[in-house]
This record gives structure tokens, C-alpha cells and sequence, in this order.
């Protein structure tokens, strides 16, 4: 019994002085070269006070930094005149400052079909392929920041922000240029981990029913999302 | 006796976490300035729960965007501004250099993002460009150009030089020389009346202003003359005029 504990013991010894050793070894190395160097240099007078610090150097640049967002979303969204679907997409988010972001969306949905196709049980306005609705944006987002209280202990920074974006939506064959614009709830768990939940209308100009005019497909997601 | 080895014990495992803590790479920096405000958010809405006073030092932990978490000795967690922490000293006596997305970092940028809205030949057109910032006065920029038409879906990318000949003015203007593609697709009902995809070269030449706007932010309006090499017998001369924003790392 004794006698393990004294294994363990200058195991523990051995282990520590291992771990020394490196600071050790590098502080007499370059103590070493500092001499080294000095005697190489004879023209300049040594140091009156040399104290021998080995100071290690660390740039702001090694400051991790966590402007980025990157995250994945599901949801629901209205695609006028044909149902509401199920929506999936991925979010790239960079955080210009303190209130403003810049946000680019991606996200894919199959559209359903017109009452009047159920209806009717004619042939249908799309073929499968065309009632692949997938649309991108690019927008600009304001956060209110502010925090959440769950209890009086449990204390959560979270913000309300809303979103001003442009971008495309390809549906029925064709790509159209898409305005949306929305706003949403972000909580963060951690300084890096945050829930959204988010609501954006995206508008464009269809003429896939025949007549032409401007349809509004509302979403609703609940996002997770990284900051890095 | 006992006790004698559990302390020594005790000791050789704190010196030798110690050592690691050590290793660990953390910035210290130390206060000079007659105090530190340490906030519960990075941003300044955030309320101040926690002063640290001259002479203290403080470990920098991360940063997002102006805002700087970090720890005290006593174990006080919050974020500090950038502008705060501008004025401590790190541990070789130098002042900390911190970006606060100044216009003199916009002049030292590397690299730059931006987003466009505008008309290209009276269809909206959207863009999206990366520059690269090589000298003061020329950059190199990639873009990215969709214009979706009644008629017609057109996408459209260039590589070109922009020349800034006063780059150290906040109001500045630009020429820009370059070359790309098109691509034009016909909407889907046009396809019947026998329009079809389209690719051609092109050149441009254009002008621009920018204008350093905000904290991180520059905003651009910009014009640009494009030539396409179509293979009919004329060149087709498309113009583009638009606005918007960037921002620079």
C-alpha cells in the first residue's frame, strides 16, 4: 500500500518535472542565445538590468473572434396558391457591428398544388421537377438587443431584429427577383450557440397561374445557430 | 508524515496545472486608465455589472465584433469595448492595437465584401463582389451581377481592376477597367417563340464613388459600360448604374 502510493507519488514528481522541463529548457536556451548573441555584438554595451523574462508573444490577432453565424433552419412556408410546405435552408451571417448584420439565406421547398388542380383533377399547372421551390437572399439586419429572464437566475442575452433583403426565387421554371423582409427573435445560450425563430415575407412578381401579379409566401422557421 | 505527503502532493499537482494555465493562449493586458467597464452583452446597451480599476489585469478571452469578453483575477466575466480596451497596455508595455472599423482601417483593409441593388438596362439587377485591396490605390475585385427581367434571366460575372487615385479622401472616386461573361436565359414561355441561352464575353469600363459611412461600412455607387461580344454582327452596349454597401476585414 505504502509502496504504490509511492509509485504514484514520484510518478506524479516525474510528470510535473516533465512538464517544467520545457519552460526550463527554453528559458536557458534562450538565455543561451541572448549571450550568444551579446557576444556577437560587441560594438552595443550589454544591458544594465538583463531580467532574463522569457516572454511569450501573443498578437490581438490570436483574439478569437466571433463575427460569423452560420446556422441551419426548418419551418413552414405559404407558397401562394399552392399550399404551404415544409421549408429547410441554411443561414451565413456577418456581424458588422453591434446592431447591424449582413445575412444570406439559402433554402429549398416543394410546392403543393392549386385548389383548382385538386378540384378539377385536371392536368396539373407544374411538373414535379417545377414545384421545386428554392430561393436565396442577401439582407441587412437591425438587432434590438436586449435580455431574456426566464427566472431571476436564469438570464439569457437575446435580441429582436429585423431583416431588409433582395434576392431570387426560382419556381414553376423560372427564377424571379425576389424583396423580402421579416423579423425574428435570437436567444443565446451561450456566447456562440443561439435559437432564432423567424418570420419573413418574400414577395415577387408571378405569372404562373396566368395572370400576372405580385405573391406574397410567407416563412416561418426556428433556426440553431454558430457563432464562429 | 501524512499530511506532509498529501501537501506535497497537493502542490506538485497545482504547479503542475499551473504550468498549463500558463500555456493556455490568453492575452493579459493591464489597465492604466483609471478604470475598465465590464458589461453583461457585447453591446453598449448591456449594463454595466462590474468596474476593474487601474492596475488590474485582465485576460482577453474572444472578441465580437467591437466587443471584447474578458476575465478579471477574482473571476469577473463581461465585455469590455474595444475603445476601452484601445488604451490598456500588454504585458511588454506596448499599447493594444485594437480595429474599431476606423476609416484609417478601412485604408489598411485587406479584404472587402460587398452587395449591390441597382438597373442594369432597366431590369433590377442584384451584385454581390470581393476585392481584393493589393496597393493603396489598386484593388482587385470579383463580382457577381444577377438581373432578373420580365423577358429574360441574365447572370453576369467580371474580373476587374479598380483604380482609387485618392484613396485617402472619405469621399472617394474610382475607375474601374474589366472583363466576364453573360449568360442570358429567356423565360420559361419565351422558349416556345424560339429564344434560347445565350453566353458571351465582355469588357467594361466604369466609375464609382465611395464613401466611408459608418463604423465597418462603406458605401458605393457605381456605374459601368459594358460591351458585349455577341456572335450577331452587332456589339451589344449594355449600361449599369448601382448603389450599395461594403465591408472590409
Amino acid at each position: 500500500m505504502k509502496f504504490s502510493k509511492n509509485v504514484v507519488l514520484s510518478a506524479v514528481i516525474i510528470l510535473s518535472i516533465a512538464l517544467f522541463n520545457g519552460h526550463v529548457f527554453a528559458q536557458t536556451s534562450s538565455v543561451k542565445s541572448a549571450a550568444r548573441m551579446m557576444q556577437e555584438n560587441t560594438q552595443q554595451p550589454p544591458a544594465l538590468i538583463d531580467p532574463n523574462i522569457e516572454r511569450r508573444e501573443i498578437n490581438e490577432s490570436d483574439i478569437d473572434t466571433e463575427d460569423l453565424e452560420i446556422g441551419i433552419f426548418g419551418g413552414f412556408i405559404s407558397i401562394e396558391d399552392f399550399e404551404s410546405s415544409e421549408v429547410v435552408g441554411v443561414s451565413l451571417a456577418y456581424h458588422i457591428n453591434e446592431n447591424l448584420f449582413l445575412e444570406a439565406r439559402y433554402a429549398k421547398a416543394t410546392a403543393g398544388q392549386t385548389s383548382f388542380e385538386k378540384l378539377s383533377g385536371g392536368a396539373p399547372f407544374l411538373t414535379e421537377e417545377e414545384r421545386d421551390y428554392t430561393y436565396y437572399n442577401l439582407s441587412l439586419g437591425y438587432n434590438i438587443n436586449g435580455e431574456t429572464f426566464f427566472t431571476d437566475n436564469l438570464v439569457f442575452n437575446s435580441d429582436v431584429y429585423f431583416t431588409f433583403g433582395a434576392g431570387s426565387t426560382e419556381f414553376g421554371g423560372d427564377e424571379r427577383f425576389t424583396i423580402s423582409a421579416g423579423a425574428g427573435y435570437r436567444l443565446l445560450f451561450t456566447d456562440f450557440w443561439a435559437l432564432k425563430v423567424d418570420v419573413r415575407d418574400h414577395v415577387f412578381t408571378s405569372d404562373i397561374i396566368g395572370i400576372e401579379k405580385d405573391v406574397h409566401n410567407f416563412a416561418i422557421t426556428l433556426s440553431t445557430t454558430f457563432f464562429f | 508524515m501524512k499530511l506532509n505527503r498529501h501537501f506535497l502532493f497537493v502542490i506538485i499537482i497545482a504547479s503542475a496545472f499551473f504550468s498549463f494555465s500558463v500555456k493556455a493562449d490568453d492575452l493579459v493586458v493591464s489597465i492604466v486608465e483609471p478604470y475598465v467597464d465590464f458589461r453583461t452583452g457585447p453591446a453598449s446597451e448591456y449594463p454595466i455589472f462590474h468596474v476593474a480599476e487601474q492596475g488590474e489585469s485582465i485576460t482577453i478571452l474572444k472578441k465580437k465584433t467591437g466587443w471584447y469578453k474578458a476575465i478579471t483575477n477574482k473571476g469577473q466575466e463581461g465585455w469590455v469595448s474595444a475603445e476601452q480596451l484601445g488604451k490598456t497596455l500588454k504585458p511588454n508595455g506596448e499599447q493594444l492595437y485594437v480595429p474599431t472599423g476606423s476609416f484609417e482601417d478601412y485604408t489598411n483593409r485587406t479584404f472587402e465584401f460587398s452587395a449591390f441593388g441597382g438597373i442594369l438596362e432597366s431590369v433590377t439587377a442584384m451584385s454581390v463582389a470581393t476585392a481584393w485591396n493589393v496597393t493603396g490605390n489598386l484593388v482587385v475585385e470579383g463580382t457577381y451581377t444577377q438581373a432578373l427581367g420580365d423577358f429574360s434571366e441574365n447572370t453576369l460575372w467580371s474580373i476587374r481592376l479598380q483604380h482609387h487615385t485618392f484613396p485617402e479622401w472619405k469621399v472617394s472616386p474610382y475607375l474601374t477597367i474589366g472583363a466576364g461573361g453573360i449568360n442570358t436565359r429567356p423565360r420559361s414561355n419565351l422558349v416556345q417563340s424560339g429564344d434560347e441561352v445565350r453566353n458571351s464575353d465582355f469588357y467594361e469600363v466604369g466609375a464609382g464613388l465611395r464613401y466611408y459611412f459608418a463604423r465597418n461600412m462603406v458605401i458605393k455607387f457605381e456605374y459601368r459600360n459594358i460591351i458585349a461580344l455577341t456572335d450577331r454582327d452587332d456589339q451589344e452596349r449594355i449600361e449599369e448604374f448601382k448603389l450599395g454597401f461594403s465591408v472590409f476585414f
